[in-house]
Order: C-alpha cells, then sequence, then structure tokens
C-alpha cells in the first residue's frame, strides 16, 4: 500500500506502537553578537506512528526551531541540546553521515515557502528524482516512473509534462505539491511540516489540506505540523502541543485542547483566533436592502482597474466592472484571494491608482480623473492603513512625525499645536504620549499598525480603507488591534472598507460583506446572509474552506465542503503563472 | 544593461535577499551577509534605519570595523600631510622646502636622506628629481592636487547621479528609459578612453575643471544605484501612506525615499572618489590629465618611468601614497557599507 | 530563445550606433586636427592645411563627418562596399591597416586577462564563500583590496622590473638552495592548509604532504632541469590526464557508487586521449591552429563516445565530463608542445624568456610551436597586471553571490534531502549563484580595455591603445574613432555572450 517497493525493517517497529520520535530536553541557542540567546528550551514531545502532531505558537516562540533543530538544519550559529530519538537512534549531535541518512529517507521535511524552497534552474521532475536516486539505487527510467507515480499521488495534473516545467512555471499550490511528493519519495516514516500552507490561499489551503490528511491516511506516516494557524491545526491534528517563548505551556489531544484548555496562554490563544460564524451565532438574518440612507460614503460604480502593459506584456484588468456602496459610519467588508483585486480595489479608492474606467464617489464627489489639486480636499476624507507594520512608516521619521504629516500638509499645524493633537490621536489608540519621539523600529509590530491607524485618523476622514491591517501580525496581537478598531470605530464613526482574506476577520467588524473573484464582484450582502446563506457558488466554496479552530465543527464542515465540490462546482483550476 | 531591458523583459522584482546588482559593483566588495549565515528562512527585508539615533549607531559600528579605522586614520594623516608640509594657498608649510626650488646640483646624486636606523628625517627624504628638486614637496603637491580632483569627482559624480538616479526611479516612464539607454551605451565606452577625450578639452583651466569633466563622465554607475534604491523605496508603503495624504512628489523625494537612501550614497560616494584616484594618475600618467608644468602623482609616476633602474625610489613614492589613498578610501568605504547594513538576525521561530 | 537573441542583436545594433555617434562628437570636439599646422609657416602650409581639411572632411559640419564615416565603415562591413578604409588619419594614409595590426595583439591581451580574471576570480570568490571567515577568506579579501587599490601602470611597472629581471636572471641558471626548497615547500603547504581547512589534524595532515610534495617535484625538476629543457612526455601527458579525469568526476559526480561510470569513462578518455597524443606526435609536432582545433575537437569526440558507452546509467553527466577531460587532455598536449618549443626559444631570443617590451619578438625563425610560445611570453606580465582588478572584482562578487545562494531555502531544502555537500554546492549553489555574474561581466570587460590602453603603453605594445594614445595627442581624429569602434564592438559582443549566458542559466528569463 506504500509507495514502492521498499521493504523496511522498520515498518515492523512502526506496527509495534513504539514512539516513533521521542524529544526530550531539546533546547537551541543561537549565538548573535557574542552571547548565546535562547530560541527554545525543553522541548519535549512523543510522536507515535500514524499521528499527526501540531506544534503551535506565535512568532519566537521556538517551534520551527526545535523542529528544524531535529535534522540538524539550523544555521552555523545555533547550538543544540537535549535528545531527539528516531524510532531508537539518536539524531542530535551525531555527525553528518548519520543525518544524511535520515534526511529525507526516514524524515521527509516541507517548507514554507514553495517559490523559494525549490531551486529555480532545475525542473520539478529532477528536484524529486535526485531524491531516489540519492537515497536508492534505481536505474534512471525505474526513477522516472517512480517520480511520475508520486506526481500522481498528490494530484499534479498531468504529470508527464509537468516534470520538465521549471518552479517557475507552476502555481502556488502545484508547487506544494511538489515539494510534498518530494517528501514523501523516499517512504519516510515521518513528515515535518513547517506551516506548509501559510503561503497559500484559502482555497489553496483547504486542498493541500485535504492532500496531506489523505495521504496521511494511505501512507501511514506521521505528521509533524508547525503552524500559528488554529484553523489549520483543528482541521489535521491529533494532539497539539503549544509552545510560547521557547517553552511548552501545554500538551493535549486536539479536542480536548480546543475545548478545555487548561494553560492561560492557550486560553488567551484561543480566545483570540477569530472564529468563523461566532460573531453572527446570536445576530438574526437582516432583511434585503431597502430604505437604505442616501448619505453614501463610498460609491463604486462599474469600476474598472487597469495595470497599463510595459512593453510586449499586455495590460493587466485586475478589476472589471466592480460596483458597491458603503453608508455613512458602516463597515463593509471586501473578501477575496490574491489576484481578486480587493487591494487594488483599496489603492484606487484612495487615490493611488488611476481609475481606468467607472467612477468612485467618496461623499458624493467623483474623484475619477481630478487633477492633484482638486484631489487635495477628498484626500482628507479617506486614509487608508496598510498591511505591513515594517514598511508603513518611514523609518527616518519620529512616530510623531509619522503621525502628524498629514495634519501638517492639510491643517497647516505646526509646534504645539500639532503636538497636541498628536499626542490626542497617540491616546486614542492606547499608546503613550511619550511613543512620539520614538522610531519605528524600536516598536513592536502591533504598537505600529496602532501608529498607523492614529495616522490614517488624525485628519478625520469619513471613510477609511484598511487593507489587511492585521494579516501580518500575530494572532493575539490581531486580536487586540481589532478590538481597538472597532471602539474606535464606534467612537469615531467613520465609514469603513476593511479589506482582508480571512472572512473570520471581517465577520468581526463589518455589517457588509462583499466577495470578490478575480477582479469581478461574487456576490455582495449583509454579514449574516453572506456568511449563513451564501448563493455565489465561489463564496460557498470559499466559506467552506476556511477552517475553524474546533476540531469537531472543523470535521464537520469538512464533509460540507467534500459534499460542495463533489456536487458539481470545480475546484479552483491551479492555474500556472506566468 | 540589456540584461535589465525593463521595457522588453518581463518585470523581474529580486526577492529581498538578493544583493543588489548595482550596489556590489559599484562596491566592489561584496556582501558579508550575516543572512547567510544564519539561513533562516526568508531574511527580514531589510529595512533602512532611522536617523537621529542611526547616527550613533552607524558611527559604532563603523569604529569597530577595524580596516575602516585604520582606513580613516591613515587617510587623514595624509591629508594632513599632504597640505600641511609644503602648505596650501596662502598657508604656509612646515617643510623647508617648496616644490618649485631648484638646486643645481644633485645632493649624493639625488639619493633619498631618510634612515630608518638611525632614525633619521635627513635633507631630501625622498631624494631629489632630476633638475634638482625636492621629491618630498614634489610628491606633496602631487598628492594635493590628485586629492582635491578626486574629492571634485566624487562630489561631483555624486550630485550628477543621485539627481539623475532619484528622477528616473521615482517618475519613470520616458527619463527612465532614456537613462538606461544612455547606461547602456556607456557601458560600451571605456572610461579611461572618454575621460582622455573629454580631458583635452579644458587644457588649461586647471583641476578643478578637469575634476568636473571628470565627473561628468563617472556618474553613470552611481545613478544606477541610486536608480535601484528609488525604484524599491517608491515600492514602499510609506511612500504610499504620503502620496495618500496628498504629499507632493518634491516631498516624498526629499523628505521620504532621500533620507532612507543616505547609506547607499554615501557608500558610492565614498568609492567614487576611491576610483578617481586611479583614474586621474591613470590619466596623468598618459599625460591626458593633469600637464605639466603642473603635478599629479600620475605625472611624476610617468616622468620617472625610466629611472627605475637607477633611482627605483622615485618611482616608489608616488606610487605607494597612491595605493595608501586608494587602500584607505576603499576600507572606509567597506566600513561604511557594514555599517549602514541593517544585520537583521531575527531567528524565526 | 532565438527570439531572444535577434532581439538582441537588434538592440546591439542600435546602441553601437549611438555610442559611436557620441564618441564622435566627443572627439570632434577635443581639438583642433589642423592645429599643428596651423602653427607652421611657409608656402606649403596652405598647401597642406588644405589637403588635411579635405582628407578629414573638416569643412564640413560634425554631424555630416559622421555619416561619411559611418558610410566608411559600413563599406568595410558589406561584401559589396568596395575598397574602405576607415577614415584617414592626418597624414593621409588610411586608416584601416594600422587597425589591422593593431587589433591581434590587442584583442589578445584583453581576452586572456578576462577569461583569466573569470576563471580564477569565481574559483576564488567559491572557495572563499565556502570558507567564510577564515584565515584563507581574510587574507584572500585584504589581496582584492589591494588590487582595487593598485594602479595599472604601477603594477605594471613594478612587475616588469622586478619580476621580469630576476625571473629572467633566475630563468638563465636555475638553481635553488635547499634552504629555498624548504620555504618553498613551507609556503606552499602552508596555502593549501589555509585553504582546505579544518580541524587541527586536517591543517597539519594537509600541510605536511603539500610541503612534502612541493619540496619533492622541485627537487625532481631541477635535479632533471626541467626549466632548461621542459616537457611532459606522453607518460605526463597521461598522468595528469588521469589526474584531471579523477578530478572532474570528484568534482561533478562523486566518487562513491554512482559516480564509478563516470569516473571510468574519464579515465578511459584521459588514456585514449594521451595514445592518440602518441600517435599523432609527429603531425602535432608540425602543427598550427588548425591541427589544434581538430585534436581538441577529436578529444571531446572520443570524451563523448567513452561516455555514451561507458557512462551507465548516468550517460549524459559521463559525456559531458568526459568530454571536459577531453578537453582537458587537448590543453596538455598544448602545453607539451610549448614547452619543448623553450630550448629553441630561449636560444633565439637571447636568454631572457621573460619579456617585458613589445608583444613578439621581430624577425623570429622558428616553428610553429616557439613561435605562439613566444607571443605566450609577452603576454604574460601584461595579462597579470591587467587582470588583477577584475580577479578581485570577480572574487568579492561571487562570493557575495554564493553566500546569498547559500543562505538560500532552496539550498536547505536540498539538506534537507539528505543530499551531501559536494552535490549541494556543485549542483544546487553553484549555478544560482552565477546568474547575477552576468550582468557584472558586462561592466568588467569595459573597465579591462581602460587597463589595456595603460598596459600597452608601460609594455610598449604596438596594439589599439598605442593607437589611441599617439593618436589623440596628435589630435587625429579617425584612428580614435577606430578605437572606439572597435572597444565598442568587443564590448557589446561580449555584453550579449553574457545575456545569452544569463538566459542559458535561468530557465526564469529563458521561459518567462
Amino acid at each position: 500500500m506504500t509507495v514502492g517497493n521498499v521493504f523496511d525493517p522498520v515498518f515492523e517497529t512502526v506496527r509495534s506502537g513504539e514512539p516513533i520520535l521521542k524529544v526530550r530536553g531539546l533546547g537551541v541557542d543561537f549565538s548573535v553578537d557574542g552571547s548565546w540567546v535562547m530560541a527554545s528550551e525543553d522541548v519535549e514531545f512523543d510522536i507515535n506512528p500514524g499521528e499527526v502532531l501540531a506544534v503551535v505558537g506565535e512568532s519566537g516562540s521556538g517551534k520551527s526551531v526545535s523542529a528544524m533543530s531535529i535534522l540538524g538544519l539550523l544555521p552555523q550559529n545555533a547550538r543544540v541540546s537535549g535528545s531527539a530519538t528516531l524510532l531508537g537512534r539518536e539524531l542530535i549531535g551525531v555527525r553528518e553521515p548519520m543525518l544524511r541518512a535520515v534526511r529525507g529517507k526516514e524524515i521527509g521535511l516541507i517548507f514554507q515557502e514553495p517559490m523559494t524552497a525549490l531551486n529555480p534552474v532545475l525542473t520539478v521532475g529532477f528536484q524529486i528524482n535526485e531524491m531516489l536516486l540519492s537515497h536508492f539505487d534505481m536505474t534512471p527510467d525505474e526513477s522516472r516512473r517512480r517520480v511520475i507515480e508520486l506526481m500522481k499521488l498528490v494530484d499534479l495534473p498531468d504529470p508527464e509534462k509537468r516534470f520538465d516545467l521549471y518552479p517557475h512555471q507552476l502555481s502556488g499550490g502545484q508547487r506544494q505539491r511538489v515539494m510534498i511528493a518530494m517528501a514523501l519519495a523516499c517512504d519516510p516514516v515521518l513528515l515535518i511540516a513547517d506551516e506548509p500552507t501559510t503561503a497559500l490561499d484559502v482555497t489553496v489551503q483547504a486542498e493541500i489540506l485535504d492532500l496531506l490528511r489523505d495521504l496521511h491516511h494511505r501512507l501511514d506516516s506521521a505528521i509533524l505540523l508547525i503552524t500559528h494557524d488554529m484553523g489549520v491545526v483543528a482541521d489535521l491534528a491529533d494532539r497539539v502541543v503549544v509552545m510560547q517563548n521557547g517553552h511548552i505551556v501545554e500538551t493535549g489531544p486536539a479536542q480536548e485542547l480546543f475545548t478545555y484548555p487548561q494553560n492561560a496562554y492557550t486560553q488567551d490563544l484561543l480566545a483570540a483566533v477569530p472564529h468563523l460564524g461566532s460573531e453572527i451565532a446570536d445576530a438574526a438574518t437582516p432583511d434585503g436592502r431597502d430604505d437604505r440612507p442616501t448619505d453614501w460614503a463610498l460609491e463604486v460604480v462599474d469600476l474598472v482597474l487597469e495595470y497599463p502593459g510595459r512593453g510586449r506584456v499586455p495590460p493587466f484588468r485586475a478589476v472589471d466592472g466592480v460596483s458597491f456602496k458603503v453608508p455613512q459610519g458602516e463597515i463593509l467588508g471586501l473578501v477575496g484571494e490574491s489576484g481578486s483585486g480587493k487591494s487594488t480595489i483599496g489603492r484606487a479608492v484612495a487615490s493611488l491608482l488611476p481609475i481606468t474606467d467607472g467612477s468612485i464617489k467618496i461623499a458624493g464627489r467623483d474623484i475619477k480623473g481630478l487633477s492633484q489639486r482638486d484631489l487635495m480636499p477628498m484626500r482628507r476624507k479617506v486614509a487608508i492603513v496598510f498591511q505591513d507594520p515594517a514598511s508603513s512608516l518611514n523609518p527616518r521619521m519620529t512616530i510623531g512625525e509619522s503621525i502628524g504629516e498629514p495634519l501638517f500638509l492639510h491643517e497647516k499645524l505646526r509646534k504645539g499645536a500639532l503636538a497636541g493633537r498628536v499626542e490626542k490621536l497617540l491616546d486614542s489608540v492606547r499608546l503613550r504620549r511619550d511613543y512620539r519621539y520614538r522610531y519605528p523600529h524600536e516598536l513592536s509590530g502591533g504598537q505600529r499598525q496602532r501608529v498607523g491607524i492614529a495616522r490614517a485618523l488624525s485628519l478625520g476622514p469619513d471613510l477609511l480603507v484598511a487593507d489587511e491591517p492585521t494579516s501580518a501580525l500575530d494572532v493575539s496581537v490581531q486580536a487586540h488591534v481589532l478590538e481597538l478598531f472597532k471602539d474606535l470605530q464606534e467612537q469615531y464613526v467613520f465609514a469603513c472598507l476593511f479589506i482582508s482574506h480571512d472572512l473570520a476577520v471581517v465577520e468581526i467588524l463589518a455589517k457588509q460583506i462583499a466577495v470578490l473573484h478575480r477582479g469581478q464582484l461574487a456576490e455582495i450582502g449583509s454579514r449574516e446572509r453572506i456568511l449563513r446563506d451564501p448563493q455565489d457558488p465561489y463564496t460557498r466554496r470559499l466559506l467552506a474552506a476556511a477552517p475553524v479552530p474546533d476540531p469537531a465543527e472543523q470535521a464537520i464542515r469538512r464533509e460540507g465542503r467534500r459534499a460542495l465540490l463533489a456536487a458539481g462546482a470545480d475546484p479552483d483550476d491551479d492555474v500556472a503563472t506566468a | 544593461m540589456m540584461a535589465q531591458d525593463i521595457e522588453n523583459e518581463p518585470e523581474r522584482i529580486p526577492p529581498d535577499n538578493v544583493p543588489s546588482t548595482e550596489l556590489e559593483m559599484a562596491t566592489f566588495v561584496g556582501i558579508d551577509n550575516e543572512l547567510a549565515e544564519t539561513g533562516m528562512g526568508p531574511p527580514v527585508g531589510s529595512a533602512p534605519m532611522a536617523a537621529k539615533t542611526e547616527f550613533r549607531i552607524v558611527a559604532k559600528r563603523f569604529f569597530r570595523h577595524k580596516a575602516a579605522r585604520a582606513g580613516l586614520i591613515v587617510l587623514a594623516l595624509i591629508i594632513l600631510l599632504a597640505f600641511s608640509s609644503i602648505g596650501f594657498g596662502p598657508i604656509p608649510g612646515w617643510w623647508k622646502y617648496d616644490y618649485t626650488e631648484f638646486e643645481p646640483t644633485l645632493t649624493d646624486g639625488g639619493a633619498p636622506t631618510l634612515s630608518i636606523f638611525p632614525p633619521a628625517w635627513g635633507d631630501h627624504p625622498f631624494g631629489q628629481s632630476n633638475e634638482g628638486r625636492d621629491y618630498f614637496a614634489l610628491t606633496m603637491r602631487g598628492l594635493q592636487q590628485s586629492l582635491i580632483i578626486a574629492f571634485i569627482v566624487g562630489i561631483v559624480s555624486t550630485i550628477v547621479g543621485t539627481v539623475i538616479g532619484a528622477v528616473s526611479g521615482y517618475f519613470r516612464g520616458r527619463i527612465e528609459s532614456v537613462l538606461m539607454r544612455f547606461t547602456d551605451v556607456m557601458i560600451t565606452i571605456p572610461l579611461l578612453a572618454i575621460a582622455a577625450v573629454i580631458a583635452g578639452q579644458i587644457g588649461g583651466s586647471g583641476i578643478v575643471g578637469l575634476g568636473v569633466l571628470l565627473g561628468l563622465v563617472t556618474w553613470t554607475s552611481l545613478a544606477r544605484i541610486v536608480r535601484g534604491e528609488f525604484l524599491s523605496l517608491r515600492e514602499k508603503e510609506f511612500v504610499d501612506a504620503a502620496r495618500s495624504v496628498g504629499a507632493s512628489s518634491r516631498r516624498i523625494i526629499f523628505r521620504h525615499i532621500l533620507p532612507n537612501t543616505v547609506g547607499v550614497i554615501t557608500v558610492s560616494a565614498t568609492l567614487a572618489i576611491s576610483g578617481a584616484i586611479l583614474l586621474e594618475t591613470a590619466l596623468s600618467f598618459l599625460n591626458f590629465g593633469v600637464k605639466s608644468p603642473d603635478i599629479s602623482l600620475g605625472l611624476l609616476l610617468q616622468q620617472y618611468r625610466q629611472a627605475m633602474d637607477v633611482r627605483p625610489y622615485l618611482f616608489w613614492w608616488p606610487g605607494v601614497f597612491i595605493v595608501l589613498i586608494s587602500l584607505s578610501v576603499n576600507f572606509i568605504g567597506d566600513g561604511l557599507r557594514d555599517a549602514f547594513d541593517p544585520r537583521q538576525t531575527r531567528a524565526k521561530a | 530563445m532565438l527570439v531572444f537573441v535577434t532581439r538582441r542583436l537588434v538592440v546591439s545594433f542600435f546602441i553601437l550606433l549611438a555610442s559611436t555617434a557620441l564618441t564622435f562628437f566627443l572627439v570632434a570636439y577635443s581639438g583642433n586636427p589642423l592645429q599643428d599646422l596651423l602653427e607652421l609657416r611657409g608656402p606649403q602650409r596652405d598647401a597642406k592645411v588644405a589637403a588635411r581639411t579635405q582628407s578629414l572632411h573638416l569643412d564640413q559640419p560634425v554631424w555630416i563627418r559622421y555619416l561619411l564615416w559611418l558610410q566608411d565603415v559600413g563599406r568595410c562591413l558589406s561584401p559589396f562596399g568596395g575598397p574602405c578604409t576607415l577614415g584617414s588619419d592626418r597624414n593621409g594614409g588610411a586608416v584601416l591597416p594600422q587597425l589591422q595590426t593593431a587589433i591581434g595583439s590587442t584583442l589578445r591581451l584583453v581576452v586572456v586577462a578576462t577569461i583569466l580574471a573569470l576563471i580564477l576570480g569565481v574559483v576564488t570568490g567559491i572557495v572563499t564563500a565556502l570558507r567564510q571567515y577564515s584565515t584563507f577568506d581574510y587574507g584572500v579579501t585584504f589581496v582584492a583590496f589591494l588590487c582595487f587599490s593598485l594602479p595599472v601602470f604601477w603594477i605594471s611597472t613594478l612587475l616588469k622590473q622586478y619580476v621580469a629581471i630576476d625571473l629572467n636572471t633566475w630563468l638563465n641558471n636555475p638553481t635553488m638552495t635547499t634552504a629555498g626548497l624548504v620555504i618553498l615547500g613551507v609556503v606552499v603547504g602552508a596555502l593549501w592548509a589555509l585553504v582546505i581547512g579544518g580541524d587541527r589534524r586536517r591543517v597539519l595532515i594537509v600541510f605536511a604532504t603539500a610541503a612534502l610534495a612541493t619540496i619533492s617535484v622541485m627537487y625532481v625538476l631541477l635535479v632533471t632541469d626541467f626549466f632548461r629543457e621542459p616537457y611532459f612526455g606522453i607518460l605526463g601527458i597521461a598522468v595528469f590526464g588521469v589526474a584531471a579525469a579523477v578530478g572532474w568526476s570528484a568534482l561533478f559526480a562523486g566518487l562513491h557508487r554512482r559516480g564509478r561510470s563516470v569516473l571510468i569513462s574519464a579515465v578511459t578518455t584521459a588514456v585514449a586521449g594521451a595514445v592518440i597524443a602518441l600517435l599523432l606526435r609527429t603531425v602535432i609536432a608540425e602543427g598550427d591552429w588548425l591541427v589544434i582545433l581538430l585534436v581538441t575537437l577529436g578529444l571531446i569526440a572520443v570524451g563523448l563516445l567513452a561516455g555514451y558507452l561507458l557512462g551507465r546509467p548516468t550517460q549524459r553527466l559521463a559525456m559531458r565530463v568526459s568530454a571536459l577531460t577531453g578537453v582537458t587532455v587537448a590543453l596538455l598536449v598544448v602545453v607539451d608542445q610549448l614547452l619543448r618549443a623553450y630550448p629553441a626559444l630561449f636560444q633565439a631570443t637571447g636568454g631572457r624568456p621573460i619579456k617585458t617590451t613589445g608583444s613578439a619578438t621581430p624577425n623570429l625563425e622558428v616553428d610553429f610551436w616557439a613561435t605562439q610560445l613566444d607571443s605566450l611570453m609577452y603576454l604574460i606580465l601584461p595579462t597579470l597586471a591587467l587582470m588583477l582588478a577584475s580577479f578581485a572584482l570577480y572574487t568579492r562578487y561571487t562570493r557575495a553571490s554564493m553566500l546569498d545562494v547559500m543562505g538560500q531555502d532552496y539550498v536547505r531544502t536540498a539538506r534537507a534531502k539528505g543530499l551531501n555537500n559536494r552535490t549541494v554546492v556543485v549542483r544546487h549553489a553553484f549555478r544560482n549563484a552565477l546568474i547575477p555574474l552576468a550582468t557584472l561581466m558586462a561592466f568588467d570587460f569595459a573597465a579591462i580595455f581602460s587597463g589595456a590602453i595603460v598596459t600597452e603603453t608601460v609594455f610598449g605594445w604596438s596594439g589599439m591603445g598605442k593607437l589611441f594614445t599617439t593618436s589623440l595627442s596628435n589630435i587625429d581624429p579617425n584612428p580614435v574613432m577606430a578605437f572606439f569602434l572597435v572597444s565598442a564592438t568587443a564590448i557589446v559582443l561580449f555584453n550579449m555572450l553574457a545575456d545569452i549566458a544569463y538566459a542559458y542559466l535561468d530557465p526564469r528569463i529563458r521561459l518567462a
């Protein structure tokens, strides 16, 4: 039943029920600027045959580092202590040749970013092949056949053709499948998957998770899953290990951990994860659109946005005929996957992109074709909050200067008056006033996002565009920022175009939801209706693919998704990107 | 560069951790990539550092770099020596001879009177030239000229390069195409040759004129580097944030982007200076740069090339100084590059 | 791919056009070609002025002169154009013949310097990257900085003075004291130890082995009077050929089970090559360029054949490695012949083998190999001086690129697959590290031309550099333009090669 005909006495051990991997007292330190910094300490867990163990944590928890240390894949300045035994054989501290025999052959590895994890100058077929040839004695024909078999196993369409393609010619999902095929090539007893779906769209993620589960059952290999996404954990894991700041804080079977978390950190973590369907649980479904106010903060009519072609590259139509309206003081969630055009719309609304066709009316006035001068008063009404805290603030300007720039430009405030307003804004985003003398690199990601929000609110805009404002933040930080956002919106009553790929996050804030798919509006309606009773097939698929942090519920959703896909809606084609 | 013909090739945006091609070429010194050392997944994208405290941090890092420290000291000493010893302009020097004084008969065949043991400076530590001039004074004068020219070239090419690079990198469009084409054409012309052609035109308008002209042919690589920086910086979200608030292009360029390119520009300027010294001395050596009766290190080397057999020291001294200056500036540039280069080795868990 | 090349050709053509236009205008304004004539007195003066004005078209506006010049160039390029001169110099002579004599030596110098700098630089760069922060790395870094800071004309003169003269003197009477031998051994041993690195034990072993090997080899060479009558012989070719075969196999295929067939086919090629060399030795001894080419091609064919027949299961790799071995053996054969020609050359050139002035010995009456050796002797010092800065540049750049690549995810993936270090470096890292290098090559080649001008002046070559400097001082525009034309064409061609290499290496460009 396994791939290939490798008869390995290892299987006998596997059957006997002993843990495949025993980790005891594992610790990793890094040498930074001369001193040792602890990355993880006293890590201990077992992986039983055929089990999926998830190691969960936010950034800095030490989860990735611990997993990589098992195979000795840490950089030169790392120091590993403790023990990790694979079927009785110690792996920590052994010499390279022994480790090499284990890597790939007994432990397969799947990495996070399939684009960078695959060598761009070698064909995908070659890279899988190489795995086989280096561990087994096979003729080129045999190994090629095996590779095709493997590619079929991971549901790669047209394996013969795909064999000779290069990584950049495949889509993200396909590349990840190649990585999985590579990891499984030698039929390892253990698969280590390091954030395998983090870089993928939700629908693609669901497919890859399906694949992993399927393979896991068929091939009986254990999986060590490293992730920060509780939804993924709920979908896949049998047991969970929670790490914080380099230590394990809790271990347990998945369902138990989710329902009765013991440790305070785990509880906080689970509470912070947006749970799709939880906000609207008690709300009634509002009726259809009637007696709408005529006071729109934002009116988008038949919007077309195109990126101009360059040379031989044809122009790319990112948004094709989208219309929606946002009433004053309300939040509209704009949801979509990558390539849907949601960010493009956000930027166009903030006058950062020229409008190709259609109109965008802000507080009644169309901004299409306005000159820079005429646009100035409009800019007061719209503000934008960006996604990446690392690059949304000028590293060379103090926080105060960044926040105060809009005031400086529009209201011509200086010195004292400016300082006063900046301080009030810092208060409103719950940051200390003296932060205005600091520089962005001195603040954490969450703090920087708050500064971004303060800057956006400085001119009292009618409309706020929030472009994935929390996507780059850790889950617990995200929860706080979302809460702050909600409070601010209630306090200042601004309309908001909240852009996100995460339906659960949107659910927390938005009253209306619009779903975008490849530049077109798939569906729009109230939050409750969209989440409870989606009509459009894409919306349904999107909804079905989003995982929830509850294993039991997730299992039910999985079945639902399977039914949905079987019912005939074809899953998104993994189109090869150019 | 034809391989980066933007119009006709699909846009290739390098990932954050690819060394910026042009920066590497101008710096010649490569990246001591600590990020490569840690190898922890995709490194955090290079975030340029903040201003005020940065100067202290950068200075601290710079002075930790041993070679850069040494280079700075050596360069300072040489500059001090060159300008104070024989004086400059109206300011007199402490050295007894001027480079214009002759001695009709050569003392001791013009041999250097410098000795290590017992340590003595002697009358003519570097010896005497064929016409009896004190060689030390001559060398110092040559040093002055070469240093002045090098700095002027550095400044001119930095200014021109920065302006053109900034404009083409920020505004893109036609200006950028023109710049790229122009750079492609400039690549096909050997620098020394075109410098020789141009330098001939100024004739006797002095070293400042020569410096300016040379600066006008050496800006292309700096422009490319600045353009590269502007291209990447203008995509950053803080620029978008400023634009969305209505900041003018002028404000964005000067207040937002340019301050973040200071590191790159400084390093490139430093290396432009070192390249300038080598260029000018080579030009003078070929008799196209500084011409007699004016003095340059390159000119001295050309004049005394034949004397190698008999009086090699005449050939050594100017050359050693050129090497020392160039080496020091290169080390300083390397130190600056290290100091500005953000080393974010945050171990990702 | 073909589209790519064609597009490059078209773009290159226009760039050449723009380049020559720019230089033409700058040269035209750089001075007055009539200047020296205007200072004359006497009846001849006006006639001369008129003559020169006419031949250089000085009565026409500059852009017309450019077009006329272009027309002449066009005539040179097209087979139907009739006789062409590339303009005339100020004395009325045609430029083209002057160019033809000058171009050979300069191109030789420039190409050899570039190739050497590239190969040595890349290899050193890779080794220092793999041995980052080792003593060797620091040492190479310092040497690189030094090379950047050396003025070409200064180092050339120094080389001329010290290396040439002293080495020549030594070659006249090659002996070495015991002390000298020991010192040599120690130095070489130390170098190898630094390069290979490792723990204490390994360093000492490497040091001892290398030192002893060097001393014994040197001793044998001295005793057999190698430095007066050098040659390998077929035995030498066979031995070194096999060593090369083993080396290439070890590098590209590894020496364990999978690599065995590659090793066998490579070694077979080496031996076959030696045998062929033996059989053809009279033909080779008479030799000329055609013979060399045929022998090389033949050896490559032998390699391919050996790989095909013996190289299962990794045929393609075996064929490539064996072909590489074939090329190496051909190189050995050439070197052997050149060495054999040494004594004759020594005699004919009066006992000073390493040359410092000029590019070829005039009136040399010796056979083909000796003539080639002669050119080589003239080439040594100028090439060395010229390639130093480029070598340093390539080293640093390759190092940076290699380090960056080694830190990439896909290298980590390769390790995670259980591949050994050699495979990771050679198969995964190396090719990716080379990709950015293509861009560098373009910039560097132009710099080498600049350096060549200076080097030729110092070493007294009558090449393009001399043509350029003399004509420019004389304010003689057409020969100067000839220089710019040739250099621009060479650079453009080289860039195209680099672009093609770039596209070949990076499938993302090839198959966008």
